[in-house]
């Protein structure tokens, strides 16, 4: 994965930019000791790493717009992190960078439950905003898998999505406002407890913009009432295309669930095994929720069932309570952990048009035979967004590579099929270097044209998203 | 001038010695007027892609709305955000078309729970000032590869391009529909039940507040959308959680339904009256006292008080200095829908902001050629 | 992760250990989000993650610790919360333990570090100089102002005020069962517990052979080594629990026992672990042995029959102490007993948070002990309890320094509510509350 080379110039100011950070933030805020800058030399996608020239930690709006002055005065990339939970690389530095982190500002500013919003400080965990008003009965939707940990500057910067979003959308359509600090420490007011943008739909802009425009401080988010109930139904079936089938049929009906989730054989064995949730070993399985009150989930599951049984399921069990719920839902949740128990792997997240499940499905299983590589299967099934999850040895020489290359192809199959290069995780560095492939110069110079306007120094976080070349004279302009 | 392809959209854009004003059906004329060379996307539609199973529509910019929908009715799916047809009220005539409704991301009652036309867009392919043909986004929901232009795109009145094709995510219409009534709410209460209504687990599609027609009473409206069990069963527990209220009655003829949303999303209390209409976007709770603050004007309520429409008779001491003043202290902004086009009718904004546009601007209409000076803030009070 | 340690290094037990625990960590993160230091601190570095990868780096590359990463594992509270978490089942405890070991042998503190390090290795785990030294500590409280180093201040400051007489029930005797005998267990009387609170003991005692439990107290037993093995002096704790081990070996050998009970949860953590400590030693089958039938009261209890109580009316806010619910994975049980007891059961928000107390933590890290501290108290208080029951002695006595609330060990109640006397804690609530300031957690304590 090539990066950019460090700058000399930066390189050697770095005393000097160390000194004037430390003048304006509080102290403890700015680590620049090579042994502690190490630990934030990548995210969660380990392997790429590269320990930045120094980490500051501001927190309050205030310093950050402080902080970035300065470095935008000396030339310095900044490389904002949230919680360092991406799978894309989306925080990984240069040498000659400065990692901003966010974690130091996560307080609850204000909950509006009359208006249904809540501003929150941006470093603040995406289910620690559900945390704060739960015992009103509130929940925020958008719920990625790494919910627990991952912050909301993250989710803005990557336009987050997760299981529930077939039904309340991803964080676009839940944010309504933002604090926003751009590279020259301007700050600004996006939005707020209001729906509609004034002028140009900025927030639209700003968020999946993988925190190259801004550092977004402070964000207003919809909040919604929790609904009376929630039940899965778990439908196996002795084949994927079966199981592509029946979702394509329940949406056709007209049943909105609020999540549709697939797993395949090699991930439902993993996951059984880990968690004992009751999984049938069958070929593919599909995790259907709907919510509601009781009478409601039972005159919507029992149309699901109806469809489900068109198609013969192998399998085809309603939760019957509360602790049944838990126990599916667990087995769903612990994929990616349970796999990580049996192997290395990487995570991939392609979009594709949920007709063309099919057909990729057994094309991942053809290029996992040709690569030596096996393959298991979850993914959001009613929106066509996929996890494949390419399993390898790390410390393996030549594993990596021979992995990087297959998750390629099948991106490149996700793209070819009408869908796209990723559905959650966003491009980072990681599909880079595939932009192109969806993308046309007109495409990426347009997105190019954007960033101009916001930072036209090209600092904040250069080196992802777009292709190296593709954004060479904009970065060394 | 009126294209019949994206190239050839794109070689009048780059060829172009002068403004130009684009159009999809006529129906909208927002923002300042102008003179310009008139540039249609009629000729740019059709279907290009429907699969009710993805829930996905592709169709050129030009297509009738009315075409769309209908469609979509043939497999029991809808535009959930339901736009409003602005003719009523701005007295147009013409064919809404989806590149219109897009460019000006029109919504209708049901945004406060589905969202607006920006929270269903897809992808977009359109030509900017420069002539170029861009795409961005794709045909399916979940897309973060790279900027999203489409939001960008949304809300943006044709002044950074104009749209060539749009991918919308369309959803199941319901089977049933129910509304519930109640008359003679204050304004204050009204909102108040309203956001009641929308903090519960009912799942409300439109919350609205009419004022009283020639000696009538004013209204107060809750929608709610499902299966008829479904329906029925949260209408009753709505009942009981606004009894405190009085009493709304329910009504489940899908005519009158549909006839009661359409008056409200169509602002239809307003339509053939004299006087200046403003589209405020305020905090719900907050609405009222801006109502208060701005006497001898008249107020439609939607989006549990979201928004508001406001009627501004002539000779009412409410003008833009006042609705500005009644908004900026409590958060939310002010557009002059219908009124003296050749004045700035966009809500003023913060330099900082300002500045972003402007750039936006330069950068993909460097020339400065598309629907110039529509959306001109007015000024910053 | 991919690791990078040579053959030889991997042919090194520990080294083989730590090799295998650290592929199993992907590095997700998702132990930040339930790490008390990391929700103080904000800093990657004082996260589980964090250390993990601090720790490899020093193991790879065979490095003498650096100032730095002492730092920040000495800043680890092992309370194991991101054992809970992790989805990938990385041992944090075993790494940390391992790591501690390694800057023990190759760090060399700062004079007054050691000094300090030294007196509480020599004190705490022996009840007699402890009592000695909490008297001392008493006198001295008034020139408080005088000492120079906030850990000394620290010090002073957990001193309880109340220092119980000798418990002569804390010696090698056996009491039995009252009626017939169902279970014979040997009980740990430990060591900092018997100088701080006799109460706890003598409530466990009474209310195992009131259910028909005979209790030994084995001849030789004493310390278990937690607090000497979290500091990294193996040598020592390994010895004292050698000492444990053949204690009740000979039990188990003489006339058999069903458990060996742990009324101080931070023990019976350690206690679990013993056939993992002296695995590749002599004493590995005993100390195996010894570790399987090492129980918690509360996990004994859920095994006899405890009697049904009526409802008392008393609220009970229970605090999850962190080696009870992260280190022994031990959630329900405590909450059930005092449920079925007949007490209203309360639990405090972000539940699976420190209190800050961890051993010897309040003491070495006062500022960030006194805002997690700070931060549980809050919490327990905002259920307004009658009491607060934990099954540890840190935390009661770190809870019980910040609060007006009676705070007491669970088996103290459910002594009461099966025919014992009134906990004595009932009526001794606790130095009167100063204002709270709102410091929230935005603020960050001023580091060395």
């Amino acid at each position: 994965m090539q990066m950019p080379e460090p700058n000399p110039a930066i390189l050697s100011r770095k005393a000097d930019l160390v000194a004037r950070l430390r003048k304006v933030l509080p102290e403890g805020a700015v680590i620049d000791d090579v042994a502690e800058t190490r630990a934030y030399e990548c995210d969660a996608l380990t392997a790429y790493k590269c320990p930045p020239m120094a980490v500051i930690l501001p927190g309050s709006t205030e310093e950050v717009s402080r902080a970035l002055a300065i470095c935008h005065e000396m030339g310095v990339p900044v490389v904002p992190r949230g919680s360092g939970t991406s799978l894309a690389g989306g925080a990984l530095p240069t040498a000659d960078s400065v990692i901003l982190g966010v974690a130091r500002m996560a307080e609850v500013i204000e909950t509006d439950y009359t208006n249904r919003v809540i501003r929150v400080q941006t470093g603040r965990t995406n289910l620690s905003v559900t945390g704060a008003v739960e015992e009103e009965g509130f929940f925020y939707a958008p719920d990625p898998s790494s919910q627990l940990a991952c912050a909301i500057a993250g989710n803005i910067a990557m336009n987050s999505g997760g299981a529930h979003c077939l039904k309340y959308g991803v964080t676009t359509n839940n944010l309504l406002g933002v604090t926003l600090v751009q590279m020259d420490g301007t700050v600004m007011e996006l939005g707020g407890a209001h729906l509609d943008a004034a002028g140009y739909d900025l927030l639209g802009l700003i968020c999946g913009s993988e925190g190259q425009l801004g550092v977004v401080t402070e964000a207003t988010l919809r909040i919604l009432r929790k609904p009376e109930g929630a039940r899965p139904v778990l439908i196996g079936f002795d084949s994927s295309e079966v199981a592509g089938a029946c979702v394509s049929d329940i949406i056709k009906a007209g049943v909105l669930p609020v999540a549709i989730e697939f797993m395949d054989r090699p991930c439902i064995r993993a996951c059984e095994a880990f968690a004992h949730a009751g999984y049938p070993d069958c070929e593919a399985l599909l995790i259907v929720e709907v919510e509601g009150s009781d009478a409601e989930i039972d005159e919507q599951l029992g149309l699901i069932e109806a469809i489900a049984r068109r198609h013969d399921p192998v399998e085809l069990r309603q939760s019957r309570s509360a602790e049944e719920s838990a126990a599916i839902w667990k087995g769903r949740k612990s994929a990616f952990g349970a796999m990580g128990q049996i192997n290395d792997y990487m995570c991939l997240d392609g979009t594709i048009p949920i007709s063309q499940l099919p057909h990729v499905l057994r094309r991942i299983g053809e290029m996992s035979k040709e690569y030596g590589l096996g393959v298991a299967n979850v993914f959001h099934a009613g929106d066509g967004n996929m996890h494949p999850l390419i399993l390898y040895d790390a410390n393996k020489p030549g594993d990596l590579e021979l992995c990087e290359e297959f998750g390629a192809e099948i991106l490149k199959l996700c793209v070819e099929v009408g869908g796209c290069l990723t559905g959650e995780h966003g491009v980072g560095i990681e599909k880079r270097d595939l932009m192109a492939y969806q993308y046309g110069p007109d495409d990426l110079a347009a997105q190019m044209d954007v960033k101009d306007v916001f930072d036209p120094g090209w600092l904040l976080n250069p080196a992802k998203v777009f292709p190296l070349d593709a954004s060479d004279a904009r970065r060394i302009a | 001038m009126t294209p019949e392809t994206e190239e050839e959209l794109a070689g009048i854009i780059k060829g172009a010695d002068g403004p130009l004003r684009i159009e999809g059906g006529g129906t909208r004329p927002l923002g300042r007027s102008s003179n310009a060379a008139r540039l249609s996307t009629a000729r740019l539609r059709g279907i290009t892609l429907y699969e009710p199973g993805a829930l996905t529509l592709v169709a050129g910019a030009g297509t009738p709305l009315a075409e769309i929908a209908e469609a979509l009715a043939a497999e029991d799916q809808r535009l959930a955000f339901e736009p409003m047809d602005h003719r009523g009220l701005l007295g147009t005539e013409g064919v809404p078309t989806l590149g219109g409704v897009v460019a000006a991301n029109v919504s209708g009652p049901r945004r406060i729970q589905a969202g607006a036309a920006r929270d269903f867009l897809l992808g977009v392919r359109f030509v900017d000032g420069q002539g170029r043909i861009i795409r961005n986004g794709g045909r399916v929901m979940k897309n973060v590869t790279g900027y999203d232009l489409v939001k960008l795109m949304a809300g943006s009145y044709g002044t950074l391009g104009v749209l060539t094709e749009v991918a919308l995510k369309v959803l199941p219409a319901p089977r049933c529909t129910g509304v519930l009534r109640l008359e003679g709410l204050h304004d204050a209460d009204a909102i108040d039940a309203l956001c009641r209504a929308l903090g519960s687990p009912y799942e409300v599609t439109g919350a609205a507040h009419l004022p009283p027609n020639e000696g009538g009473a004013p209204v107060t409206l809750i929608r709610l959308e499902g299966s008829e069990a479904s329906v029925a069963y949260r209408a009753a527990e709505m009942q009981a959680l606004l009894a405190g209220f009085g009493a709304f009655t329910l009504d489940t003829d899908p005519e009158r339904c549909a006839a009661d949303w359409a008056h409200v999303r169509d602002v239809a209390p307003f339509q053939g009256r004299a006087g200046d209409v403003w589209r405020l976007s305020v905090t719900p709770s907050h609405a009222p006292a801006i109502v208060a603050d701005l006497p001898g004007t008249e107020a439609i309520y939607d989006w549990g008080g979201g928004l508001i429409w406001l009627l501004v008779p002539e000779g009412a001491g409410a003008g833009a200095p006042e609705i500005h003043a009644a908004v900026a202290t409590r958060g939310g902004h002010a557009m002059r829908i219908r009124g003296d086009r050749s004045r700035a009718m966009f809500p003023p904004l913060a330099a900082t902001v300002a500045a972003l546009q402007d750039g936006l601007r330069r950068k993909f209409d460097p020339r400065g050629i598309l629907n110039p000076g529509l959306m001109t803030p007015m000024e910053t009070p | 992760m991919k690791t990078e340690f040579t053959a030889e290094q991997l042919a090194d037990p520990k080294i083989a250990r730590a090799n295998e625990i650290l592929r199993s960590c992907v590095h997700c993160g998702f132990c930040t989000a339930t790490c008390p230091t990391y929700q103080v601190l904000g800093d990657e570095l004082d996260s589980p993650r964090g250390r993990i990868y601090l720790i490899k780096d020093m193991l790879e590359n065979d490095r003498d610790p650096d100032e730095k990463t002492v730092l920040h594992i000495d800043r680890c509270l092992s309370c194991l919360a991101c054992m809970t978490t992790c989805p990938s089942g990385v041992h944090y405890m075993h790494l940390v333990d391992q790591a501690r070991e390694y800057i023990e042998a190759r760090y060399r503190r700062p004079l007054g570090d050691r000094a300090l390090r030294w007196v509480l290795a020599r004190i705490l785990p022996y009840p007699g100089r402890f009592r000695l030294a909490l008297l001392g500590a008493k006198i001295g409280r008034p020139f408080r102002g005088l000492m120079p180093d906030p850990r000394l201040r620290a010090m002073l400051d957990m001193a309880p005020k109340r220092i119980p007489p000798v418990s002569r029930n804390d010696d090698p005797q056996t009491f039995p069962a009252q009626g017939e005998r169902r279970k014979r267990v040997a009980l740990m009387t430990g060591c900092a517990q018997r100088a701080l609170n006799t109460d706890i003991n003598d409530a466990t005692i009474r209310l195992l052979t009131r259910l028909g439990c005979e209790v030994v107290v084995a001849e030789g037993a004493g310390c278990c080594g937690a607090l000497t093995h979290h500091m990294g002096k193996t040598a020592e704790s390994h010895a004292t629990a050698a000492k444990n081990i053949t204690a009740w070996t000979r039990e188990i050998d003489g006339e058999g026992l069903d458990a060996v009970v742990i009324n101080t949860s931070g023990c019976g953590t350690t206690v679990k672990d013993y056939g993992h400590m002296f695995r590749s030693g002599p004493l590995a089958d005993d100390a195996a042995r010894v570790s399987a039938i090492a129980m918690d009261i509360s996990e004994l209890l859920m095994k006899l029959d405890v009697p049904e109580g009526a409802d008392t009316g008393l609220v009970v806010a229970y605090h999850a102490a962190c080696s009870l619910q992260h280190g022994q994975q031990i959630k329900t049980f405590p909450k059930d007993l005092l449920k079925r007891a007949g007490f209203r059961v309360v639990e405090p928000a972000d539940s699976h948070l420190c209190c800050g107390s961890a051993g010897t933590y309040n003491l070495m890290q006062p500022a960030i002990s006194k805002q997690l501290k700070d931060r549980k108290i809050r919490t327990l208080e905002a259920k307004t309890p009658d009491v607060i029951a934990a099954g540890n002695i840190g935390c009661m006595m770190q809870i019980g320094s910040g609060t007006t609330v009676p705070v007491m060990h669970t088996v103290e109640l459910l002594d009461w509510a099966t025919g014992g006397p009134k906990p004595p804690a009932m009526d001794q609530a606790g130095p009167r509350l100063p204002a709270m300031a709102a410091d929230g957690n935005s603020g960050v304590p001023v580091l060395r």
